[in-house]
């Protein structure tokens, strides 16, 4: 309980800057929303004549783009980007702070067996995520009320809480990484090259198109605009990613009781 | 009874070596002394008994249990200030200690307290304003602040100055006489000489030497320093038993083991100007290992 506190405790300045960050992101989104009142059949005219391939690059899934849940869907996609180099870089630093702040040699010979120091870690993490989450999706919920066209709540909220579900994978991601690289120099330039690989990935594959694209990154787990027609997720790519985490999380546990820890 | 148990430890790093076979014991209430220059494997000794390194075959025990297996379990009683220490750079000196004693189910704050009035250490600096010699400090209020039963010290006075060194020692020597068993790495050979009962000399990963400090220092060595009248042929002290042998101008010295007799035999056949016989400083004995097969 005591390395949770102490690593929850040293994350907390990051983890309110990052969601109020995030946050702010999408109240803007939404106050342009706002703002474009009943101009937004003329944004959508302008969105529906750009080019397909401009349209997929910029992730414009929604025939819809009129409706709050629609245009904010367009918009989640930069705030996922934003929450998944958050997460992958808690993950990574949580884990290599030991290494990196050479603090191993104190921890390490504390009367706590490894397992432990890693559940107290990955849960500092994990808290962290949710009470990242929990300011995001009331900040941006605060926000909506302020729209006053009719629109679908339960798709803004289940579109927000993808943050969270692609903030884990990235997470785990980053846990696995900082676990197997010997010693981690920057930690925002592993995340950021790492989250920005599956991102570019996740542009092209919707320019492409192809289906099997779409396990390969995190970021196309949720087709927003699938989610905004049925509210609901599709659950082939819930299951990829919880086995995903599962099994990063499974091997950072293995890798890292058996792993030597040498002097600085 | 044993408090540290090492039998047939070795640990290689692919295929570069760590240290080789080493074993021995370090019995309840002693100071032990492991010395060896830098590179030897003192330091892979260390970490493997706290498990911070995996063993490549051999075992350790410490209380009874072993070093791997029931590390957190052995980890209660054990106190380990490290060669080179580092806290976590943005805490309070303070926090860090409290943090560290959270870790153990007693209260240490009247203890950290007294620690660091014995060692002049500011606790409400932040751990990044401190100096190397203060933040060894900390490492050593870190150490102790349990009252651990076996303290385990890297190369423990570096960066201290010597009134520090010499605080330090009182303090260990007060845990040592409470009964805590202290198991210490050095090269400044001088300090085992003043704390140890017993030493272990690890040369090449391999541990060449086990003997009582009293053994080491007293009974074995004789140096002895010869002024001469004449020219001398070096070669008239080349017995058994003689090594450092060093012949400077008309001054021979040299270290010598064995019956005394033997050696004086000798030297009463040259014509001598001057004689010193003397204990040799571990530091001589020490270099006769290291130069022997070099």
């Amino acid at each position: 309980m005591n390395i949770f506190l102490h690593e929850l405790k040293s994350c907390f300045k990051s983890i309110i800057i990052w969601a109020c960050s995030m946050a702010a992101l999408a109240v803007m989104y939404i106050l342009i929303f706002k703002g474009l009142g009943n101009d937004i059949a003329e944004f959508q005219s302008l969105m529906d004549s750009l080019p397909e391939v401009v349209k997929k690059l910029l992730s414009v899934y929604v025939a819809s783009l009129s409706t709050l849940e629609g245009f904010y869907s367009f918009v989640f996609v930069y705030v996922a980007l934003c929450g998944a180099i958050q997460a992958m870089n808690l993950g990574v630093s949580i884990i290599s702070k030991e290494v990196r702040e050479k603090t191993a040699d104190f921890l390490l010979t504390k009367p706590v067996s490894r397992a432990a120091i890693m559940t107290s870690k990955i849960a500092a993490a994990f808290v962290s995520l949710v009470i990242t989450n929990i300011i995001y999706l009331a900040v941006t919920l605060l926000a909506t009320l302020t729209v006053k066209t009719d629109f679908s709540v339960k798709s803004v909220i289940l579109i927000s809480i993808t943050l969270l579900f692609i903030q884990l994978i990235f997470m785990a991601l980053g846990v696995i990484v900082a676990v197997l690289a010997g010693k981690v120099r920057s930690v925002i330039a592993v995340s950021l090259s790492t989250v920005f690989g599956f991102f570019i990935v996740n542009m092209f594959g919707s320019i492409i198109g192809e289906e099997t694209v779409r396990y390969i990154t995190p970021f196309k787990y949720f087709d927003y605009g699938y989610i905004v027609k049925n509210n609901a997720y599709e659950m082939p790519y819930i299951i990829v990613g919880a086995a995903f985490v599962i099994a990063a999380v499974t091997a950072s546990y293995l890798v890292y009781t058996r792993k030597d820890v040498h002097a600085v | 009874m044993n408090v540290i148990e090492i039998n047939n430890l070795t640990k290689t790093y692919g295929k570069s070596r760590g240290i080789i076979d080493v074993s021995f014991n370090v019995e309840e209430g002693e100071v032990f002394g492991f010395i060896g220059p830098n590179g030897a494997g003192k330091s892979t000794t260390i970490r493997t008994l706290l498990s911070l390194i995996y063993p490549t075959a051999g075992s350790a025990k410490i209380f009874g249990a072993d070093c791997i297996k029931n590390a957190p379990e052995i980890a209660k009683e054990v106190g380990y200030l490290p060669s080179e220490v580092f806290y976590y750079d943005k805490m309070k000196v303070i926090d860090v200690l409290k943090y560290s004693a959270s870790f153990y189910k007693k209260d240490c704050s009247k203890r950290i307290e007294d620690l660091a009035e014995i060692m002049d250490l500011d606790l409400k600096k932040r751990v990044d304003d401190l100096s190397f010699g203060n933040k060894k400090k900390v490492g050593i209020v870190q150490a102790l602040l349990h009252e651990p039963r076996l303290i385990i010290l890297d190369e423990p006075t570096s960066g201290l100055d010597p009134l520090m060194q010499q605080k330090f020692f009182d303090l260990l020597e007060e845990e040592n006489k409470k009964g805590a068993t202290i198991f210490m790495s050095s090269h400044v050979l001088s300090e085992v000489q003043r704390m140890c009962t017993r030493v272990a000399i690890i040369k090449e990963g391999r541990i060449i030497k086990l003997e009582t400090m009293s053994n080491l220092t007293e009974n074995n060595y004789k140096k002895f320093k010869l002024e001469i009248n004449s020219g001398i042929d070096k070669n008239h002290f080349q017995i058994n038993g003689v090594s450092n042998l060093e012949l400077k101008g008309n001054i021979i010295s040299f270290l010598y083991k064995g019956n005394v007799n033997t050696i004086l035999k000798r030297i009463t056949e040259i014509d001598l100007k001057n004689v010193w016989i003397e204990e040799p400083s571990l530091e001589e004995i020490f270099m006769h290992y290291y130069e022997k097969e070099a």
